[in-house]
């Protein structure tokens, strides 16, 4: 049954101009979600250039040649939608959700910046915008407990050519020096129809929306071929150990290893191998760390995969008095030990049952499910991967759980401590 | 070409129809709202009782916060693991959560799942184990957790808010407690409270799902036809009152921004101009393109994102702006977000009005897109005890509302000479910009909004 659910029924096809299109309606509700992803994100950037994407990000919400100022928000607003968009490091996204009624108007917004965000800009909007993704940094990192330890991490664990060794909000003295001139090369590089899809889903008529969108995004034109990406190789690696203050009451211990890129062999055994480790009450390290010896606060993992890597990341709160030290000779020992012991039927089941039921789950959002759509067509060039992707849990064996963490989490890693402020100077 | 100058007009309305909420009763009197949804075979339920903080006893502040930690650690013939294990077993998510006014227990589950989900939830409400090593290993981490709040600036700027315009009424104080109100909770405590207000009396159900209404009937019947009831004096709720303005702030070293709240006590949600009211912080700063927003982020860049709303407890309601600025602005910006507050009640202009009116009549729809969505809407009407014709009314009370309503909504609730503002950020850097507002030295506040001497 739940196969049944997952299989959508969807169009996807590309205009002339390059620009790949997939429809997936659904009359159950008045709405229409639009979500466009380019093929764009932080990886592009050059070390000195970076947080560039999101600001340009930014940028195209202001304003573009027949679009006033924040006339994104104002028309959506009138309209009884959202709107918004994200930039990851391999992609950036924006998103309206509309009453169906209204489906037009996302796709007039959504086209006038990519074929003409040039006219709408100025150096003044430009000024504007850096200060308030400064502010950005500020709020959502600086200024927050443990905040600058991701960067701190991934500038660790990747070599500096490597382009998931920066953060995508940028380093502060890259983004107060952007020029005009940047963001007018930026687009001309990576904003055309060829370098993005548009996923369209809803209460909509088929045969007319495709007459709208060719309307719309017909008309604008290629671009060159778009730069690839490339991963510099992998460099001979060597556990490294950080020690970062912060004005924290707590010490966090961060360890993060190198895995597998997203959808590679093992992709879906790492998520499954954190789940058993720490997702849920009866996962081995938070039973063992916050419910048994109580030495954590808390205590969670994850498999980070994109396009060019992945790395799998356990984050800790130690508890007062607790050395991280401490934590993760406890770490160590129990990936080990389910090295050595293997897992049992129950973990799997528990960690496979969550999975199925939150895929299920999931398809109550329309902009989730458009969403969705654009990410298996990014990473698969399949967007009805719904079934796929949960069967490539399904089929996870115990052993596989187990050959992926001796595979990865017995190798070199680099391990962060973020301590209070001046612990380090009382203690000497 | 096309023709882009212009935005392309939307076609006729799709129509849409408000679920239907039906009122039932269990055997025992409960009351449950149900609606039917069939999109998917999935169910959520929330079991809302009206047992937040605001009942904690005295001086224990955060009882009612740790007892919705508990009440899920151990029930029935399962201790807290295995309670747990049961659930994800089913691939059933269950949650408790508490407020100020209430607590509340959900449950999303697949269908073919739903008996057993009810069977576990019904465990948790009516043979909770409140074992002792469950509650020292809980209360501990409470106790932890207040210590990290310490760092979190937009907990603390938001708490001395609180503290500030609540003066010494029960919402004054966070759900989670303090450290030592925490320290002196006892076991004993916990199931007192649970014995107190964890009861039918004190319980409605909310059920979404894709179920028919005798289904729903009789599985309640069945695991909570033993809910015992309970008697409970009411709460006294003295309205506190605002005063002049006045400015505090907190220090927090080397901060990089300052968080920044502004605002004071306002009328309950049931008051006669709460649409109006509505539309006018839609337009002050309700939305992105909000006037507060606008001015603060888009002209000025002083800040990621600045905005206003009016919240509600049950005993009272609170206007409050909310923003983090970069620490040279913090004066600018105070001085920005009063200039907003004075100028809404000065002016509307008639398309403003209609911007937000047309944001809010075309949004409606879609608060009830997911099941969760759908019971948040019924909760909320019981929370402040409104009828199912509020949302049934809502869409053309709107467009009832005039632009005289509006006007007067931004005089009757908007006191720009009577508030509360708070800034958390380093005393080195703002202490000078806050004297310059009034000519006055700000008061300090301590990391929990009492006043330094």
């Amino acid at each position: 049954m739940t196969k049944n659910l997952l299989k959508i029924d969807y169009e996807k096809y590309s205009l002339a101009n390059g620009l790949q299109v997939i429809l997936y309606p659904d009359q159950s509700f008045p709405l229409v979600a639009v979500n466009i992803w380019y093929r764009v994100g932080s990886a592009n950037e050059k070390p000195g250039k970076t947080g560039f994407a999101h600001l340009f990000e930014h940028m195209m919400f202001q304003g573009s040649q027949n679009i006033p100022k924040e006339g994104h928000f104002r028309y959506i607003q009138e309209a009884g939608g959202n709107l918004n968009g994200s930039t990851s490091i391999d992609r950036t996204n924006y998103y309206e959700t509309v009453p169906a009624n209204y489906f037009e108007l996302p796709l007039w917004l959504e086209s006038d910046r990519m074929g003409f965000m040039l006219g709408g800009l100025t150096q003044e909007k430009l000024d504007n915008q850096k200060d308030v993704v400064m502010n950005e940094r500020r709020q959502t990192y600086e200024n927050q407990p443990y905040g600058l330890a991701w960067e701190k991490l991934f500038s660790n664990l990747f070599s500096p050519d490597h382009p998931y060794s920066w953060p995508t909000i940028g380093w502060m003295e890259d983004i107060a020096k952007f020029e005009l001139d940047d963001v007018k090369n930026f687009f001309r590089t990576y904003y055309s129809p060829n370098n993005a899809s548009l996923v369209v889903g809803g209460n909509f008529e088929v045969s007319r929306m495709k007459d709208k969108i060719e309307k719309y995004f017909g008309g604008i034109s290629r671009s060159n071929s778009v730069p690839d990406l490339v991963a510099p190789g992998q460099n001979i690696f060597e556990t490294k150990k950080i020690i970062m203050e912060d004005n924290v009451q707590l010490p966090r211990i961060y360890l993060a290893w190198h895995t597998e890129k997203a959808f590679s062999q093992n992709d879906a055994a790492i998520d499954i191998l954190s789940d058993i480790l720490t997702s849920g009450k009866n996962s081995r390290l938070q039973k063992l760390l916050v419910f048994e010896k109580q030495i954590v606060q808390d205590i969670s993992s994850f498999q980070y995969s994109a396009k060019l890597a992945g790395s799998f990341i356990i984050v800790s709160t130690a508890k007062p008095g607790v050395e991280p030290e401490t934590i993760k000779n406890e770490i160590e020992n129990e990936i080990k030990k389910l090295i050595a012991g293997g897992i049992t039927e129950d973990e799997m089941i528990r960690a496979k049952n969550s999975l199925k039921s939150s895929y299920i789950y999931s398809l109550q959002k329309l902009d989730l499910i458009v969403d969705h759509l654009n990410h298996y067509n990014f990473f698969l060039n399949e967007p009805d991967s719904f079934v796929f992707d949960l069967l490539r849990y399904e089929n996870v064996t115990r052993e596989q759980v187990i050959e992926a963490a001796k595979k990865y989490l017995l190798n070199a890693h680099v391990e962060l401590n973020v301590i209070p402020k001046n612990s380090a100077r009382q203690k000497k | 070409m096309i023709d882009r100058s212009t935005a392309p007009l939307p076609e006729k309305l799709t129509i849409f129809n408000l679920p239907e909420i039906k009122e039932l009763e269990l055997a025992n009197g409960i009351k449950l709202f149900f609606v039917r949804k069939e999109k998917l075979p999935i169910v959520f339920t929330q079991v809302l009782l009206s047992a937040g903080s605001k009942f904690d006893p005295g001086m224990k502040k955060g009882v009612g916060y740790l007892t919705s930690l508990l009440i899920d650690e151990g029930a029935g013939e399962y201790d807290s693991l295995a309670l747990n294990g049961e659930f994800e077993k089913l691939g059933s998510v269950s949650s408790v959560k508490s407020n100020h006014d209430s607590l509340s227990m959900t449950l999303l589950s697949m269908k073919e799942n739903f008996d057993r989900s009810l069977e576990l939830l019904s465990k948790i409400i009516l043979s909770p184990w409140f074992d002792e090593k469950d509650f020292a290993r809980e209360k501990k981490k409470v106790i932890d957790r207040i210590l990290q709040l310490k760092d979190e600036p937009s907990f603390i700027a938001s708490s001395a808010f609180d503290k500030q315009i609540f003066c010494d009424t029960f919402y004054s104080s966070p759900e989670i407690g303090y450290e030592n109100s925490v320290r002196d909770i006892s076991n004993g405590d916990i199931k007192n409270f649970y014995k107190n207000n964890i009861t039918s009396t004190n319980a409605k159900l909310i059920v979404v799902g894709n179920l028919t209404e005798n289904e729903v009937i009789d599985r309640f019947n069945k695991y909570l036809g033993e809910w015992k009831f309970s008697t409970r004096s009411n709460m006294v709720f003295e309205m506190p009152k605002r005063n002049s303005t006045k400015i505090y702030f907190v220090h927090k070293e080397n901060s990089a921004q300052s968080e920044i709240r502004v605002g004071h006590i306002s009328k309950k949600r049931n008051a006669e101009d709460y649409i109006p009211t509505r539309i006018m912080n839609t337009i002050l700063g309700g939305q992105f393109s909000s006037r507060i927003n606008l001015n603060l982020r888009e002209q000025k860049g002083f800040t990621y994102g600045a905005g206003s709303s009016f919240q509600y407890y049950k005993e009272v309601g609170f206007f409050e702006v909310s923003t983090a600025v970069n620490i040279e602005n913090t004066g600018a910006a105070i001085i920005e977000i009063i200039k907003e507050l004075t100028g809404i009640r000065k002016n509307i202009l008639p398309e403003e009005i209609d911007l937000a009116k047309s944001y809010l009549i075309k949004q409606f729809p879609s608060r009830f897109e997911t099941y969760s969505q759908v019971a948040k809407n019924i909760e909320q009407l019981l929370v402040y005890d409104l009828s199912t014709g509020e949302l049934k009314d809502y869409i053309q009370k709107i467009e009832a509302a005039t632009q005289n309503e509006i006007c007067s909504s931004a005089l009757e609730n908007i006191f720009p000479d009577e508030l509360v503002v708070v800034a958390v950020g380093d005393r080195t850097k703002i202490s000078g910009q806050l004297k310059s507002l009034n000519g006055k030295d700000a008061v300090e506040l301590d990391l929990s909004g009492n006043i330094l001497d």
